[in-house]
């Protein structure tokens, strides 16, 4: 199979998209206006993003709800033309939405159902195999693949409309990996789905990353997917692009402060423990200092040699309070 | 566009097992593609009391109207309520991602559901062409392969034509709503209200012009043989020409609808 090959897998440049809505107020008379005068605001989702992924790149899109993450995916996949800029993939321009573009990658939306409700999820699978024009052989090593780590086996024989809104999930995640894409972008993936099911997605994706080299774009509102997946991230806030680097460099540039947790063999007072750190917590024998990121390693020291330490750590503070700072300084 | 094609197995068997899904559903389609004889029982009525109108006996209008219980189920109407709900929901934007222009979709699925509708109607009308006296068509061979061919360009334009309103749900959400009014204001001049026949002789001719007829009055016209050879020939001309159109409407109207699409819903 001939592949494109391109300097930066998916070349974001400038990417602007904005919206026209038509808005009202709530109420019978609002409506009753609404018919004879309609107003309308624009929704300036995307302002001006830039960004570059190379292939193979698994890559966390954070922000909070009405960022731009989910408008700058639809982009991405062709689903909808951006206001302004350009947006490259695998050397396509996905609005055009090529069918040679269109097989080479798949989006996950997770409250979006793209198998085929009233079907068995295998006949399913068997209908994407057509429409995508896998080769059979190709077909049958990565649905193997899929139901082997996935856990399909009992759901392939169920309607996808009986299936729960995990087992659907897992379904989706399967037929959208079956034609092998080079770039996934995956929204929410994990959304609604328990720990186990969460765990057993991520596990999927970084081994899908591993064995085929795919890129992946992926925003979720846990964390925990983006810290297990990602060393990358981009944070986006009101269409704009905050920050875009490592995790480590994002936790390092925005939370300056880390967490030094340590266990005593007897009670120590406040006052005492203060010589070392912002006092944040005590509980018995246990207290939690927040030092400054450069004196970490000589407080510990101290705290060794000084104090009757049991045991000490020190943590990065977790990552939504390091999200919540990047959104605070705006 | 072989390619797109080599898709359309694959979407069509999917349709049909779909449609196999609920079995409440078919008995409900078989009851409503007996729809069309309910005009015919009215026009029987007429003959009964006041004598065949313009030299229609009973046995034409069985004829007729077992004909057009046929191409009434072969409309490519239903897609527009599919664009619609899709459209609505964001369900589009799935259709959207896969390899094959949505277009294709519907149509491949609405084929499906054509040929399951057909193969419970399909026996049911053939054995009442061949138990119900005086009814019957008079089709040699070279007729039959043109009324396969009215059948075929029939369910296109009704398909083309569909589709292309169906786009109006990228500006508007009566999209269902302006297909209904056409529908219904085309039925006078589709052979669906009356056969054509017993219209003034103006909606006639106006009938001969416009799309509608080749979706329904055209074929059923063919087969029950009252076409000449002009005829014959206008009639493809005609419904050719308006696929014609709509194809090239269609395209117009995808390319600046789809750059609207807002893709709601997630």
């Amino acid at each position: 199979m001939g592949r494109v090959v391109v300097a930066g897998v998916v070349e974001v440049e400038g990417l602007v998209k904005h919206f026209r809505v038509h808005e009202r107020q709530a109420g019978l008379r609002a409506s009753l206006r609404s018919v004879v005068r309609r107003s309308y605001r624009e929704v300036r989702a995307v302002e001006d993003v830039s960004f570059t992924l190379a292939a193979g790149e698994v890559v966390g899109f954070l922000g909070p709800n009405g960022a731009g993450k989910t408008t700058t995916l639809k982009c991405l996949s062709g689903l909808l033309h951006p206001t302004a800029g350009t947006v490259r993939v695998l050397g396509h321009e996905p609005h055009r939405r090529e069918a040679a573009y269109l097989r080479r990658i798949a989006m996950v939306m997770g409250q979006r159902n793209s198998l085929f409700w009233d079907l068995p999820a295998l006949d399913a699978f068997e209908v994407h195999r057509t429409v995508y024009r896998v080769p059979g052989a190709l077909y049958r090593e990565q649905l193997d693949e899929v139901v082997d780590l996935l856990e399909l086996e009992p759901l392939l024989a169920k309607q996808v409309r009986v299936l729960s809104l995990g087992e659907r999930m897992r379904c989706e995640l399967a037929a959208s990996l079956l034609h092998r894409p080079e770039v996934l972008f995956l929204d929410e993936p994990t959304l609604g789905l328990d720990v186990n099911a969460q765990a057993a997605l991520r596990g999927f994706l970084r081994d899908y990353n591993t064995r085929h080299g795919a890129t992946i774009l992926l925003t979720s509102h846990y964390m925990g997917d983006v810290t297990a997946l990602a060393s990358r991230v981009l944070v986006i806030d009101a269409g704009t692009l905050r920050f875009d680097g490592d995790l480590a460099a994002l936790v390092a540039e925005h939370a300056p402060h880390r967490r030094v947790r340590v266990s005593l063999r007897e009670v120590v007072a406040p006052e005492v423990l203060a010589r070392y750190g912002d006092v944040v917590e005590v509980d018995g024998a246990v207290a939690t200092l927040r030092v400054a990121r450069s004196d970490t390693a000589a407080v510990a020291t101290r705290l060794l040699s000084e104090l009757p330490v049991e045991d000490v750590s020190i943590e990065d503070p977790p990552v939504e309070d390091v999200i919540r700072a990047v959104f605070a300084r705006g | 566009m072989a390619e797109v094609f080599a898709a359309y197995p694959g979407l069509v068997r999917s349709s049909v097992q779909a449609a196999l899904a609920y079995r409440g559903r078919m008995v409900l389609w078989v009851v409503t593609g007996f729809f069309p004889l309910l005009l015919m029982a009215v026009w029987l009525t007429v003959v009964a009391e006041s004598g065949p109108p313009a030299g229609w006996d009973a046995g034409d209008f069985l004829a007729y109207y077992v004909a057009a219980a046929v191409l009434w189920h072969l409309s490519g109407q239903h897609v527009v309520w599919e664009w619609d709900g899709d459209m609505r929901s964001g369900d589009l934007s799935a259709r959207l991602l896969r390899p094959v222009h949505p277009f294709h979709q519907y149509a491949a699925g609405d084929v499906g559901h054509r040929l399951v509708m057909l193969s419970l109607l399909g026996p049911a009308l053939l054995a009442a062409v061949l138990l119900v006296p005086g009814l019957g068509y008079d089709v040699g061979p070279l007729r039959l392969a043109l009324v396969a061919l009215a059948v075929v360009l029939a369910y296109a334009l009704s398909l083309l034509m569909a589709s292309t309103v169906a786009l109006l749900g990228f500006w508007t959400t009566q999209t269902t709503n302006v297909w209904m009014l056409w529908w219904g204001l085309g039925s006078f001049t589709s052979g669906w209200v009356a056969p054509l026949e017993l219209l003034p002789a103006w909606l006639q001719e106006l009938a001969v012009v416009l799309p509608f007829r080749s979706t329904l009055g055209f074929p059923v016209e063919l087969v029950t043989g009252r076409l000449d050879a002009a005829q014959t020939a206008t009639g493809f001309a005609v419904g050719v020409a308006w696929a014609g159109v709509f194809a090239a409407l269609y395209v117009v109207g995808w390319r600046r609808g789809v750059r609207r699409y807002q893709a709601v819903a997630g």
